[in-house]
């Protein structure tokens, strides 16, 4: 059956999409592996489809300060991709990638800035080859997006960009392990509905059309 | 300013009278509209986040400029609001990330003109207002008195 809201998910198309979020969420962890040079492993992430509003509430409240990366997909499947880095994630890819940690985001440069985005940039690009490759379909990604601002604005980018369609975002969250230390990773990806009914069909979990 | 704060959500609206603040957070390219009947001191705010409601089912009125501003003035109204006294103030309408392709479109843009023309349809003159720009904002507006102030990262706070 299409969908026509995340509402209509049924519970082994919600598993599919759950699937899909943890295997292209290790492939990113195995990319930020490589790109920082050190051990990150990722624990088992939360997939969830929540309201607006829930789904600012889970990030950590809609004015709290974060780093968000943004790409859009294109080709087959439309949709938006955000990688939001919190503090800890902008000090450890700093540390690791400049040697260097900031206070807070006011202490962002233009090199700090290009690192975050590089890292954002190939975590998303990572997660969607893995999911292209699952799906057999061709996405195409447009050049990456930053901007550092209160998080809670940057999740209604994806939001009203597909609100017209649904009331529901796709959040994908799981927690960096890097030296012992737990890192919030938060990944959202939002299809359009019709993509996202395609995607289902192709991955064998939608009948319909 | 600090008295019975109600916070509004994502499509939301949440009205007070007499006294109490109105608050709602990171507005990006969403746009929070604070409608105000000064004589009675009635107060409401709405957080829209899209310029016009093509949905069939219209579950959620408050999420778009058009429906969210006339179900509002209607609600006020029925509070005891009269049409030829309530005036807006707003504050949004943001583009928050500077993409070099534009594919994005810009939301925030369509946002403030289709709520600058429904507050015009519907009769409501516009006092105040900080839309555009690249910052997200915080608008908190105080039904006491009619004063909004808008909180943004890296800039003074404002009051409108």
């Amino acid at each position: 059956m299409t969908i026509k809201n995340y509402d209509d998910l049924t519970s082994l198309q919600l598993d599919t999409l759950r699937e899909l979020g943890s295997i292209g969420s290790g492939n990113s962890a195995t990319a930020l592996s490589q790109m920082l040079g050190r051990e990150v492993r990722i624990t088992m992430p939360e997939v969830r489809i929540m309201g607006y509003n829930e789904a600012i509430e889970w990030i950590g409240g809609p004015e709290e300060i974060t780093a968000g990366v943004l790409v859009k997909m294109g080709g087959q499947m439309n949709g938006i991709m955000l990688s939001v880095q919190q503090l800890d994630f902008v000090n450890l890819v700093l540390h690791s990638i400049l040697g260097q940690e900031v206070e807070d985001y006011s202490g962002l440069a233009e090199m700090e800035n290009s690192a975050l985005i590089e890292v954002g940039n190939i975590m998303i690009s990572t997660f969607i080859n893995a999911l292209s490759g699952l799906a057999d379909i061709k996405i195409e990604l447009t050049v990456p997006a930053f901007t550092v601002d209160m998080q809670g604005a940057i999740l209604a980018v994806p939001m009203a960009e597909y609100g017209g369609q649904s009331d529901y975002i796709m959040t994908i969250g799981g927690n960096f392990i890097c030296d012992n230390r737990q890192i919030p990773c938060r990944l959202l990806l939002s299809p359009d509905i019709r993509s996202l009914n395609f995607l289902l069909r192709k991955l064998g979990v939608n009948d319909g059309e | 300013m600090m008295a019975n704060k109600v916070t509004i959500g994502i499509a939301d609206m949440k009205m007070a009278k007499g006294e109490g603040m109105l608050v709602t957070y990171a507005l990006g390219s969403c746009i929070g509209i604070c409608l105000y009947d000064p004589a009675i001191k009635l107060g409401a705010l709405v957080h829209i986040m899209l310029p016009l409601n093509l949905e069939t089912g219209r579950k959620n009125p408050m999420k778009y400029a058009d429906t969210g501003i006339r179900e509002t003035l209607k609600q006020m109204e029925a509070h005891g609001a009269s049409r030829s006294r309530i005036t807006a103030k707003i504050a949004g309408g943001a583009k928050m990330f500077e993409d070099s392709g534009g594919s994005l479109g810009n939301i925030g843009q369509r946002n403030i003109e289709s709520v600058h023309m429904n507050l015009k349809k519907e009769g409501i003159r516009l006092l105040k207002e900080d839309v555009g720009g690249t910052t997200a904002r915080t608008l908190l507006f105080d039904v006491g008195s009619g004063l909004g102030c808008i909180r943004s990262y890296g800039r003074q706070e404002l009051i409108i």
